[in-house]
């Protein structure tokens, strides 16, 4: 009985210090813009909101100006709109949206790191699809389970998002803050049987 | 117990999961894999990402899988050949992607994700000759750039439906052919990224339909092509003919022969590499160099399979007799006459001319084979022998409606040859190759290969005919004619009764009086020229008459005439004979030729 009181107390204290040690992440990342004058020195709130407000919500609580009725270039189903992991994402990396929409005071836009000035053009053809159903029936994909168990790989809600390859808290400390390091392709190649 | 047997469950169906992963080959470590720890001597330096040379995420130039290299703006050189259906135009699409590496001109380290200014480094620039660089020519490589589609396969016969392609092979978006659709990029299982194994030619067959091929013998024969005997600068993959397939003739890439993708630049060298006793059981290289054949070597370039017989320039190539995709081995039999005439396996789906003159895509019959050269082609061999009618188009020498012919076409109507030996009798129909084979062919009792391709003998014939005037009779001397004519038969006198005082006594050759292919009837008539006579005017000359100098036989009745001429200085003026065996008078064929010898 003691014994377990002392593991329970040693757990407690590791998820602490793992916890911090994530906090510690974004805080000093790229995605940390709480030194920025229009963040208003808030870390979370320029993606987080306190409560739900956006429906439908499943993950984590989202600003509401999300764009959500964003169709990416080509008509999509319902199948194929896109996911919070992607959405989020979206409103500052497609170069469209006003970072000051999140609450800044400067009327500054993002220089899109991925499309300078450019609207993301249909998916499929100059970047990698999401907000797409993981084709677990096609050929040269490996199954569901051990993209996710296995590879680590997210897929919210079975889709492809592009929190399934980039990690916004950059919690890995890999570059281009991918989820996991990409040495000898290992990311493709956790969903790409090639 | 019950823990272990989860336990064991859970371990199978991990190994099961891991067998599934590991079934196809990855990219990974193959050649393509061109990472710093990739196993080909073109590699990065540093670079440890297998997918970024050809794919990233982000940014990629706008076509389909994420592309990370720029197009290659070559103007490629592309394939050309007279018996192609399709319209080959400039790669694009999945090809253009592939011939970014392997045309050789652009930078393989050259990727979109990275600056121009620092490109991947890696140990070869650009592709390095003969490591899949398939320069900026691509017509010594297969087509791609086409459309594989209804209208090409109802043109080419010898193309599979597009439906049965498709089932084994992926097309473009517009039912092109790429790269992509015998190559898959990922999957090395089976060497060279081939989507099919190409052993026996399978991957070649999925499209290619070849008339013939399943039987012939190229595609049956076990024999071995072991180290470089097929191909001195290239060691095949398989070690049979039978294996190899394809490949034993045609080089799919960078082929030397541009058109029809060969292996040999001459075309005779691409059959006579292994048909001179290296592979092939007969060696018919050594029959090529004798005194008389179809010397294969002395032209290359002339013969083009979409050649018109008529018009064609005088040339010979195996392939002229030869279709090397239905070739079959023949076991015939060495007796004469009874080969029979229609085409057989070494000869099958070969075009020709029939006798009527008419061009055939299939001859049915191994004389028009011959026709193509021998008959109305503007370029067939001239007259050898000067003679009353002179005649160089063999097909017309052969018409069964001529006054005389030896049955090559059809057999004769009249019933006046008592020499010939069985099996041979008046009716039998021969070939061309009884008379015209190679001095060591099996058919005529020798070690060699059937068929014409070369004799000791002038004239390419299978044994000895001697032509020259005051030859000594022998069974050597005509061995030619009397392998079919019983010699005691003709010096017995059975048929013409002085044919012994002709051939023994006064030494006249056959020739000088018969003209062994036939006289066309537009020509000669069956009154002057029965029996094959048409006399060889270098030996008889014209005899005075009280109508002229004249050279005259005429026809009488069976086995009798008459002959007007001058012959070794003796001159005949009607002179007549008879057989008696035909029922002509003995007495007065006797007075009669007292009369004239006087």
């Amino acid at each position: 009985m003691k014994h377990t009181g002392v593991a329970s107390l040693a757990l407690v204290f590791v998820l602490c210090v793992a916890g911090g040690w994530a906090w510690a992440e974004i805080e000093g990342s790229k995605h940390d813009f709480s030194k920025q004058e229009w963040s208003g020195g808030d870390k979370c709130g320029v993606c987080h909101a306190p409560h739900k407000v956006m429906p439908p919500t499943t993950g984590p609580e989202w600003d509401p100006k999300a764009d959500v009725q964003r169709t990416f270039g080509k008509p999509v189903s319902d199948s194929e709109m896109p996911g919070n992991g992607t959405l989020v994402c979206i409103r500052c990396h497609d170069g469209t949206i006003a970072k000051d929409a999140v609450g800044g005071t400067k009327k500054q836009r993002f220089a899109n790191i991925h499309h300078p000035a450019r609207v993301s053009s249909a998916h499929g053809t100059t970047d990698h699809p999401v907000g797409i159903e993981y084709p677990q029936f096609k050929e040269g994909y490996h199954p569901p389970l051990l993209v996710t168990a296995r590879g680590n790989v997210p897929l919210p809600e079975g889709k492809v998002e592009c929190v399934s390859c980039h990690d916004p808290h950059d919690m890995s400390e890999v570059r281009y803050m991918l989820i996991k390091s990409n040495a000898r392709s290992a990311l493709c190649l956790t969903c790409h049987k090639k | 117990m019950k823990m272990q047997r989860v336990l064991l469950t859970g371990c199978c169906m991990c190994g099961v999961l891991a067998a599934a992963a590991m079934a196809d080959e990855s990219i990974v470590n193959s050649k393509h894999d061109l990472s710093v720890r990739g196993p080909g001597p073109i590699r990065a330096v540093q670079e440890n990402e297998v997918c970024i040379f050809c794919h990233t995420p982000h940014n990629a130039a706008p076509q389909t899988p994420l592309w990370n290299r720029e197009n290659p703006r070559t103007y490629y050189r592309i394939y050309e050949s007279s018996t192609t259906d399709a319209r080959i135009d400039q790669p694009s699409g999945p090809s253009k992607m592939c011939l970014s590496c392997h045309d050789g001109s652009m930078a393989l380290g050259n990727v979109l994700s990275r600056p121009m200014a620092g490109p991947i480094v890696m140990t070869a620039r650009t592709m390095p000759p003969r490591h899949g660089d398939l320069t900026i020519d691509l017509s010594d490589d297969h087509p791609i750039g086409f459309r594989y589609d209804r209208a090409l396969t109802n043109v080419d016969n010898q193309l599979r439906p597009v439906e049965v392609v498709t089932r084994e092979l992926p097309l473009g978006v517009h039912g092109e052919l790429h790269c992509t659709s015998c190559h898959d990029p990922h999957n090395n299982e089976l060497g060279d990224f081939l989507r099919m194994s190409d052993q026996m030619s399978a991957m070649c067959l999925a499209c290619h339909d070849l008339d013939g091929w399943y039987r012939a013998s190229h595609a049956v024969s076990g024999k071995r092509t072991t180290g470089r005997v097929v191909d001195p600068t290239e060691r095949l993959k398989y070690a049979s003919v039978t294996d190899n397939g394809c490949s034993c003739c045609h080089k799919i890439h960078s082929a030397p022969q541009s058109e029809r993708l060969l292996r040999f630049t001459k075309e005779e060298h691409n059959c006579l590499n292994c048909h001179s006793g290296t592979v092939a059981s007969f060696n018919v290289a050594a029959e090529i160099g004798k005194r008389s054949g179809h010397d294969v070597t002395m032209r290359t370039g002339t013969h083009d399979p979409a050649e018109t017989p008529f018009s064609m320039r005088r040339h010979v190539e195996c392939s002229d007799c030869h279709n090397p995709h239905a070739v079959e081995h023949n076991p015939m039999g060495t007796v004469r006459g009874t080969f029979g005439q229609t085409v057989k396996g070494p000869n099958l789906h070969v075009s020709g001319v029939s006798i009527t003159g008419r061009e055939t895509d299939r001859a049915t019959y191994l004389y028009e084979i011959c026709f193509k050269c021998h008959g109305d082609s503007t370029s067939r061999p001239r007259l050898r022998t000067s003679r009353q009618i002179s005649q160089t188009n063999v097909r017309l020498e052969f018409r069964t409606s001529n006054p005389s012919f030896h049955p090559v076409a059809g057999p004769r109507r009249a019933t006046d040859s008592p020499s010939l030996i069985p099996p041979l009798r008046n009716g039998s129909v021969i070939t061309c190759t009884d008379c015209h084979n190679s001095d060591n062919a099996r058919s005529a009792g020798g070690s060699g290969a059937n068929g014409p391709h070369g004799s000791m003998f002038d004239s390419l014939l299978v044994r000895n005919y001697e032509t020259a005037d005051f030859t000594v009779e022998s069974a050597q001397a005509y061995a030619l004619c009397y392998g079919c004519h019983s010699r005691d038969s003709i010096l017995n006198d059975e048929s013409f009764s002085r044919h012994r005082r002709h051939i023994v006594d006064i030494r006249t050759p056959c020739g000088v009086c018969h003209d062994p292919h036939g006289i066309y009837r537009g020509q000669g008539n069956a009154t002057e020229h029965s029996n094959l006579i048409n006399f060889d005017l270098s030996v008889v000359m014209p005899a005075d008459t009280t109508s002229g100098r004249r050279v005259t036989y005429e026809d009488t009745g069976r086995l009798s005439g008459t002959c007007t001429m001058t012959c070794h200085g003796f001159t005949h003026v009607s002179f007549p004979y008879a057989n008696t065996a035909a029922g002509g008078s003995t007495s007065q064929v006797r007075s009669l030729s007292r009369g004239a010898n006087r």
